[in-house]
């Protein structure tokens, strides 16, 4: 019972541009109302290498559990935490971040990937983006019999809130086009 | 407990430090690291006072754990997303 559902996207905005977006999604204030599903995110740790020109870091996401509220009545919690690293590397221009629930995997293991890297028709002035998101309900648990319905609403609500993480990406790419374009604030 | 609702918002004790760290880091990121200056990164002071909040006030063990090991980072990045990558890096 797993679930593998990917998207493709391309933003007209340059590589630089976007993996900057990237960092500021979760946490401009500004985009809380419509990310609303994401509580926190923390910086846990992170590691810049020189001689290969990559960094990583580890950030906690603290999300409101997805699925219908009697699951979330059963299980006795409303939020989740989610681990998600993430590695640039600024010589090949490629970010790659990936995340995974921590909370409830006893139940569902969710797990998300995304990679932002140079257009190849177009590398300089465009970004394509991959994502990844696999979606596996435990076939053990006590929740088996609905599984199926829970997976379903799971995978609806991802593609929902991927499809609100891509807006938040336009509108902070497009700031920041306005910002590096006009005037210094 | 039982209205308790445990939204941590940014009413979390580390909302400020969090805050001031990622706002430097962004900035670092965009005006240094993109830009060729790899050897260091800033925000220092601003990272060790936010570790400092943090470690005092993760609840969550899991979380913690990542905490305690600084400068380890969990490389799940790097395994089978890294195949489709065409840029041939080896890890």
């Amino acid at each position: 019972m797993v679930k593998v559902y990917t998207q493709e996207h391309i933003y007209k905005h340059p590589w630089e541009r976007v993996t900057s977006a990237s960092w500021r999604k979760f946490v401009d204030p500004e985009n809380k109302r419509v990310l609303s599903h994401i509580l926190q995110v923390d910086t846990l740790n992170h590691r810049l290498d020189p001689s290969a020109r990559k960094l990583y870091t580890t950030r906690a996401v603290t999300v409101h559990c997805p699925g219908p509220w009697f699951i979330r009545k059963l299980i006795g919690q409303d939020i989740c935490h989610c681990l998600e690293s993430t590695m640039v590397d600024a010589q090949q221009r490629s970010m790659q971040l990936s995340s995974r629930n921590i909370s409830l995997q006893k139940f569902v293991e969710v797990e998300e990937k995304i990679r932002y890297d140079p257009h190849p028709d177009n590398p300089d002035t465009w970004t394509i983006c991959l994502q990844e998101t696999r979606i596996y309900i435990k076939p053990f648990s006590a929740l088996a019999s609905i599984a199926e319905k829970v997976e379903q609403r799971c995978a609806d609500k991802f593609m929902q809130n991927s499809a609100k993480g891509r807006e938040v990406m336009e509108r902070i790419c497009k700031y920041l086009e306005t910002e590096s374009t006009g005037l210094p604030l | 407990m039982k209205d308790q609702r445990r939204f941590p918002s940014s009413k979390s004790p580390c909302a400020h430090l969090r805050d001031a760290y990622h706002n430097c880091f962004n900035r670092w990121y965009a005006e240094k690291f993109l830009k060729g200056q790899w050897d260091k990164e800033d925000c220092v002071s601003e990272w060790q006072k936010y570790r400092a909040c943090l470690s005092e006030h993760l609840e969550d063990k899991h979380l913690s754990r990542f905490l305690e090991v600084e400068g380890t980072v969990s490389s799940i990045v790097q395994d089978d997303l890294g195949k489709r990558s065409a840029s041939g890096v080896s890890q």
